[in-house]
């Protein structure tokens, strides 16, 4: 693991800087002069040092409001990632923060990621469940909002949620970055509160600071590259349909054969298959940014603005990124400091042209039987076409902080509040060329908001030398607000029209009706959810020497999306340290730190919905699966009981998390080798979870109170210098490896299993499971079939795939599915060094998963084309892309496509792989000029100027058949549908004056 | 680290007057938490109060129970599919259907056989039933007759809902109250019960209900919902629509002396909903209100007085779809950007149907000497569309917008008149039979002579197979239809074993499979017999 203590104190804070505040901080590990990286340093220490060495503490205070996570040791190497063109806080992650699984199923840059930290908190079935297994993000104290889930109740297909669906922590520029670190203890994140029931990212930006005139300067340039692909033509789809043709065929199969592929000689299909020429591309990233401090102890600023243009390598995909930030910090007086940032982003996405998401987009699916051709310049008409297209996606944010701090004798008051908004817009028109005669247009305005005010006083009572105790009390009320006006139309009067227009005089007889002659068809959409959380906390830390610390939190908080007669929790935290190196090695010269700690803490966890708190409910839902946006009837709005959303009850009570968490950490050698070790066990109570109920009361589900799930794990982190000669080679390794078991603990009512749709979830067994028949070779002939075999009611014939009767009644339906593999890996972990010599260094970082298992979807559908082609439906959807094959395809049995027991249906063991990746994700060269004497000549006052060389996704090991083991989908299915993560080289300076 | 304040300055009060204000301005009132309510969805303590609620719970049961005819085309593929006229081009699932492998696992079927969508329209009639009372007590304009009213309408929509069910599985479960919060698991009831229940709701909800909604109808006079019978007809169900029901529903039990005196009060009333009130009238309609969308009667592109049962979906409001029309499963190209229908009438059948000449539906013109497109478009061909139905938004005949406003259409006066000659026939009154059937085709252009060799039951089942081709009728005439003859033929296979019609549906065979998903979340329901 990382283990640099960056954000443990204000010397720190500046030690990232220059290497001179190293030496400020007098327990920090004696570099060599050449090397860039930073040792893990005494944290216990090092605010001693603080104390003593910082006479004006005003501004330092202030800080340390900002800075709550003192015993920390999960942060990110920022030196090393510095120099890595990741564009999103997940990128920058991913393998990089002991118990955090990052999931990039798509390389598309700017689209949605997933963090989980310490396994998964609830189901992992379809994209809405993803949002609540989300870590909080905090920026500099700010916990990010996100986007809201509810979105998807007026969607038909979940692959993108309607408007720029862009990542919102793309923001997050790591050149402006002074620490991030991943919360996991329990006493900690029950100071954070229930923002950060599935833990929390802490992200601290370099920010105002006293001193030197600080500027740094930085920028790369670089490309993504286009992948070598094998494409085909129609003659490989031909002839891949062949066998099951001969095998199985009737005459009147032949005649239903593929439009498409009837005749050889249309070059549309038969020719040369070139898209690749157009689709993917060699595409230029580049990004600048400029940085400066200034300003003395008693007010100081910073200001930071970057430019970032960063691509996919597929489609024509982009975003573009623009961050402004500015800090400052003032002391009026010596008691008082005010301090404020304000982050400002916005986010332009260049979205994929894919038809699926098109289609997901218009939920219009017009005629399918002649895909995409692989002919680049059949293709390339298609792409002029697509110019005519409108997809503005627009991300604006804005968010910061002001924090008031006093210091009044021992009584530290402090008081901040704290705003986050962001708001996503998109445009999209796509023009009646590309869907038989209609276009289409729709619009979005959606907005996330959060507001919060935080006030906290706290207490230091030295009884004497030896006892010491912290008090500290706090209040916060946070307001999220979340909207989304969207609009969808058809049929526009023209392709040159491509805005809704109304009649705006208010005279006219169609004065805003937007169903008024030649306009669009439009269908209208607006939500609006409010959910405020108010909390008291309470919390003593008790220290006994520097030997032992024990610490209690007592919060209370208060939830309006919870139940009336249960929105308000109490609960606890605990944490105790305890310094083994001082009690029992003090002499010891092996150890220069032996530390055990152990905590447990409770928090609650607020729902994303405030449907759960209204009780039983009435809603417009009247539509069925096709249709799920039905209004109403006659023209006028019904309501109704939510039957196909699912009943929600009274005695529905907040969800809670509770964490136990054991730690020893230890340095040794002269903190030369830092080594922690920590076991955790998680459990998640008394989660809602829709239960099945007799169809015949109308509803599908009820929603109840009582879902356990528990996660248990091992986190190994090393950090260790394992060369180190002045003026020579030295070599710094981290380390970090994750051990992680999910367990379905209790589901409500005593239930001990559950189906969910294709899912299945049993106590006892990981939620990620995949619940399938299991495959055993094919019937090739009648006679092979068992007399009387059944699958699901259906006689079974030659050409069926022989699944495994487990229950041995001679039928096969669901009581023969068996729950196996795991969506969720059981290992991840990454490995970072760092070789230095001179001023020359070299990085790079290995990132693995190993253990969890996806479904080949590309593949079911590719081999069960008869059912897909016939579908006419968005699975029917054949992209551009799928004409090509991947080099360790596998080969499948050749079942009979057209039996009714759908042989190639996904929930089969056949089609169930082993996911397991380990990826050298980035390579790093860099030379640092500041230290040659011709820039010593030039100025002297040049702390760095840093030019290197990156190498993204350089490589990945796998035994996944499909273009990437990355990109399978959350619900842990591979569809081949999303674009592959680019290999990508950059070339870069950073120069800090 | 000990900092003195300085108290000489003024300033410096002010400075913590503030701080200290800010502080207080994050308010301390639990308010904060318990006065936000959403404003996404109406709670047990919003609901039920007021005329407005009563409105919106009321029609959502007519949408709900429309949504569950409709949803993934099943009035259709349950109703033409089987036995039915209709070939399958491509889709499996649909040749599926046609082949009688009803317990195929396609996704299509499973969501069909599932009979959740019917039972959540019960279970919101039942709802209404029991607390729109309420509304009474609380909300003055809301008075006892437009309550009354709307518990017979939803009593109405109730026991249409049992009777629809029961056609398609036969024994259903029975649940009569909304058992609201509660998660009973009840056995299926048998068919008999199921209708008797369902008979005695609607003949209940007849003596209550209008003949018209928000006219000058003497029962319920003035505006209904503030509006005018030009807004409700062919919306709401009304006394003629409890009748129609009422006399199917007698017809599937084989009482045709019910289904005699059912039709009649029905026909006999037709004038309530003619000339009146500003709407268009109740009527037979003719070939180009039933093909070609005519404004003034078309039950199928605009809501009139002759969708007399059936749940209309009109484009202005926003209801175009793509799913929940025939028009998904048989339009294609030149009325819809589409290669290739779904399903279509082969050119053999067609003739085998329509052997009638001077049949507006279909035959040779004979003023252009060729064949008339009304029901079949490129009937000559491979595979001539099925162009019956043809409402593509906003109800134009053809368009590139595959989106469909075509109402479901259960009953009209022809379907209404067919059943009363069905009846008559049955019941000996030749004559009587023969008048009615003929005064449902005669504008289609044909008239039958009888003679004493004439088959009229088979005629009357001919005509009913012209009429209402592509209106979900086929599969449940079929079964009248055999029930009536009682025919030694062969009827179906199963496993190789021959069956007549009797012992077929005397296993079951007339019915569907239920979805296995019902099952697993009701133990106690049984798969029907011919499936398991």
């Amino acid at each position: 693991m990382v283990k640099i203590y960056t954000s443990v104190s204000f010397t720190l804070f500046l030690s990232v800087f220059g290497l001179q505040s190293l030496y400020a901080s007098k327990t920090g590990y004696k570099m060599p002069d050449k090397s860039y990286f930073i040792v893990q340093q005494d944290t216990t220490k090092a605010k001693k040092d603080l104390s003593n060495s910082i006479k004006t503490d005003t501004i330092g205070q202030m800080v340390k409001a900002l800075q709550k996570f003192k015993t920390v040791r999960d942060t990110i190497n920022i030196r090393s990632s510095a120099s890595v063109p990741n564009l999103s806080l997940q990128q920058i992650i991913k393998g990089n923060l002991a118990g955090v699984y990052v999931q990039e199923p798509n390389g598309e840059p700017g689209t949605e990621q997933s963090m989980l930290v310490q396994g998964a908190s609830g189901l992992l079935f379809t994209k809405r469940d993803i949002y609540a297994l989300q870590p909080a993000v905090y920026l500099n104290g700010v916990p990010l909002v996100q986007d809201n889930p509810f979105a998807f109740d007026v969607q038909k297909y979940d692959y993108n949620r309607i408007g720029p669906a862009t990542n919102l922590l793309s923001q997050i520029d790591i050149d402006n970055i002074q620490s991030i670190a991943v919360v996991k203890d329990p006493l900690e994140l029950a100071k954070l509160g229930p923002n950060a029931a599935n833990g929390a990212i802490y992200i601290v930006t370099k920010n105002a600071r006293g001193g030197l005139r600080d500027i740094s300067l930085n920028s790369y340039f670089g490309f993504v590259t286009a992948p070598n692909v094998n494409t085909v033509n129609g003659v490989y789809e031909n002839n891949f349909r062949k066998p099951f043709y001969q095998k199985y065929a009737s005459a009147e199969n032949y005649a239903d054969y593929a439009s498409y592929l009837k005749d050889s000689t249309n070059t549309s299909y038969y020719g040369p298959s070139n898209w690749n020429d157009l689709y993917y591309k060699n595409t230029p990233i580049v990004s600048a940014n400029l940085g400066i401090t200034g300003g003395g102890d008693r007010a100081n600023f910073r200001f930071y603005g970057s430019g970032t243009e960063n691509a996919g390598n597929a489609d024509d995909t982009k975003i573009n990124r623009y961050n402004l930030f500015f800090g400052i910090n003032m002391a009026p007086f010596k008691w008082f400091t005010i301090s404020s940032t304000v982050n400002a982003a916005r986010l332009d996405r260049f979205r994929n042209k894919s038809l699926r998401d098109r289609f997901a987009e218009t939920r219009y699916i017009p005629d399918l039987s002649s895909p995409l051709s692989p002919n680049s310049s059949i293709y390339g008409g298609y792409l002029t076409e697509n110019e005519k297209n409108v997809d503005n996606n627009r991300s604006s944010i804005l968010n910061g902080n002001l924090v008031l701090s006093a210091k009044v004798n021992k009584v530290i008051i402090s008081s901040s509040l704290i705003f986050d908004y962001n708001e996503g817009v998109r445009d999209y028109f796509t023009p009646s060329t590309l869907m038989d005669g209609v276009s289409y247009v729709s619009n979005y305005f959606g907005y996330s908001q959060r507001l919060s005010v935080n006030n906290t006083a706290s207490y230091k009572l030295e009884i004497n030398a030896k006892h010491t105790v912290d008090f500290e009390i706090g209040q916060s009320l946070q307001g999220d607000t979340y909207k989304y006006n969207y609009a969808r139309a058809y049929n526009g009067p023209s392709d040159y029209v491509k805005l809704n227009l109304v009649d705006g005089n208010s005279g006219s007889g169609d004065y805003l009706n937007t169903l008024a002659a030649g306009g669009f068809y439009v269908f209208r959409y607006i939500d609006k959810e409010r959910n405020n959380l108010m909390s008291f906390f309470g919390a003593a830390k008790y220290s006994y020497k520097n030997l032992l610390d024990v610490s209690l939190l007592l919060r209370r908080d208060g939830s309006s999306n919870g139940q009336p007669d249960s929105r308000w929790v109490t609960t606890p935290a605990f944490n105790a340290d305890f310094n083994l190196k001082e009690q029992f090695f003090k002499d010891n010269t092996v150890f220069g730190k032996l530390n055990i700690s152990a905590g447990w803490g409770r928090n609650i966890r607020i729902f994303l919905d405030d449907r759960y708190a209204a009780g039983p409910q009435y809603r417009s839902e009247n539509g069925w699966f096709e249709e799920p946006t039905i209004p109403g009837y006659g023209g006028r709005l019904g309501i109704n009981r939510p039957y196909e959303s699912g009943f929600i009850g009274y005695g529905i009570t907040l969800p809670y998390a509770e964490r136990t968490n054991i730690t020893l950490d230890a340095s040794f050698f002269n903190n030369r080798v830092n080594a922690a070790i920590t076991a955790y066990n998680r459990d998640d109570k008394n989660q809602i979870i829709g239960m099945p109920v007799p169809f015949e009361t109308g509803y599908g589900l009820n929603h109840r109170s009582g879902m356990n799930i528990n996660n248990k794990g091992l986190e190994l982190m090393l950090n260790s210098l394992v060369l180190s000669t002045p003026n020579g080679l030295s070599w710094n390794t981290i380390a970090n490896v994750n051990y992680n078991k999910n367990e379905l603990k209790a589901l409500p009512d005593g239930l001990t299993e559950v189906i969910i749709g294709n899912n299945k979830l049993v106590v006892g067994k990981p939620v990620g499971s995949f619940w399938l028949y299991t495959n055993n070779g094919i019937y090739n002939t009648n006679a092979e079939v068992p007399a009387g075999r059944t699958f699901n009611g259906i006689e079974m014939k030659a050409g069926d795939p022989s699944w495994v009767d487990y229950n041995g009644d001679n039928r096969i339906d669901g009581k023969d599915k068996i729950l196996t593999g795991d969506r969720l890996p059981k290992f991840v972990g990454g490995w970072n060094n760092t070789l230095a010599y001179k001023s020359f260094d070299l990085n790079f970082n290995f990132i693995f998963a190993l253990g969890h298992k996806a479904i080949n979807q590309y593949e079911a559908t590719r081999y069960g084309f008869i059912n897909r082609e016939a579908g006419n439906d968005i699975n029917s959807v054949k992209e551009v892309s799928s004409w090509q094959i991947f080099d360790n395809e596998k080969a499948y049995p050749i079942y009979n496509p057209w039996s009714d027991v759908d042989a190639y249906r996904v929930d089969q063991s056949l089609f169930l792989e082993n996911a397991s990746y380990m990826k050298l994700r980035s390579v790093t060269i860099g030379y640092d000029f500041g230290k040659t004497s011709l820039f010593k000549k030039a100025g002297g006052n040049l702390k760095r100027a840093y030019l290197y060389a990156t190498a993204m996704n350089v490589l990945t090991i796998t035994d996944f058949s499909g273009a990437d083991p990355e990109l399978v989908n959350y619900n842990g299915y591979y569809d081949g549908a999303n674009l592959t993560i680019p290999r990508t080289f950059v070339l870069g300076f950073k120069l800090d004056l | 680290m000990n900092y003195i304040i300085n108290k000489r300055s003024s300033f410096n009060k002010s400075c913590i007057a503030i701080f200290v204000l800010l502080i207080s301005f994050g308010n301390f009132s639990c308010k904060k938490i318990d006065d936000v309510s959403s404003i996404r969805l109406a709670t047990e303590e919003t609901n039920w109060k007021t005329l407005e609620d009563a409105r919106a719970n009321l029609l959502s049961i007519y949408g709900l129970l429309r949504s569950a005819t409709v949803a993934d085309n099943a009035h259709w593929l349950m109703g033409d599919l089987r036995q039915g006229d209709f070939a399958i081009t491509n889709r499996v699932d649909l040749k599926a259907i046609v082949n009688g492998k009803l317990n195929a696992t396609y996704p299509v079927i499973n969501r069909i056989t599932n009979w959740r969508a019917f039972y959540a329209a019960i279970n919101a009639a039942s709802l209404f039933i029991e607390r729109s009372k309420e509304i009474h007590a609380l909300d003055p304009r809301y008075t006892k007759l437009n309550n009354e009213v709307d518990i017979a309408q939803a009593r109405m929509l109730r026991g249409f809902a049992y009777f629809y069910m029961s056609r398609i599985w036969g024994d259903v479960p029975l649940l009569t109250s909304s058992h609201d919060g509660e998660f009973v698991k009840l056995p299926r009831t048998s068919q008999q019960k199921v209708l008797a229940f369902a008979t005695n709701e609607l003949l209940a909800a007849a003596k209550v209900v209008p003949f018209r909604y928000g006219g000058t109808d003497p029962i319920m006079p003035g505006l209904y919902y503030g509006a005018g019978w030009t807004a409700w007809n062919g919306v709401l169900f009304t006394r003629l629509s409890a009748y129609i029901i009422l006399a199917h529903i007698a017809a599937w039990q084989g009482n045709y002396m019910d289904v005699a005196n059912y039709s009649k009060f029905v026909l006999d009333n037709q004038s309530t909903q003619v000339s009146v009130d500003g709407a268009n009238s109740l009527s037979y309609i003719n070939i180009q209100a039933l093909t070609e969308n005519e404004n003034s009667s078309s039950p199928f592109a605009y809501k009139r007085a002759n969708l007399m049962v059936g749940f209309p979906f009109e484009a202005g409001n926003g209801l175009a779809t793509a799913n929940g029309h025939i028009e998904q499963l048989t339009l294609a190209a030149p009325f819809i950007p589409k290669a290739t229908p779904e399903m279509f009438v082969t050119k053999d059948s067609i003739n085998k149907i329509f052997p009638i000449p001077g049949d507006l539906r279909y035959s040779i013109n004979p003023l252009t000497g060729i064949y008339r497109t009304n029901y079949f478009y490129n009937s000559e061909s491979e595979r001539p569309i099925f162009n019956k139905i043809k409402v593509i938004y906003p109800s134009n005949t053809s368009g590139d917008v595959t989106l469909f406003s075509s109402s479901m259409v259960f009953s009209r006066m022809e379907e209404i008149t067919l059943l009363r000659a069905e009846a008559l026939a049955v019941l000996g009154q030749k004559d009587e039979a023969l008048i009615a059937l003929n005064k449902a085709s005669s504008l289609r252009g044909i008239t039958l002579i009888s003679s004493p060799t004439t088959d009229l039951i088979a005629e009357i089942f001919g005509e009913r197979r012209r009429e209402l081709m592509g209106e979900g009728w086929r599969w449940y005439d079929i079964v009248r239809y055999n029930r009536i003859k009682n025919s030694n033929q062969v009827f179906a296979t199963k496993n190789g074993q021959q069956m007549t019609f009797k012992q077929f549906e005397a296993a079951g065979g007339i019915y569907w499979p239920v979805s296995q998903d019902v099952i697993n979340a009701n133990s106690s329901i049984t798969q029907n017999s011919y499936w398991q």
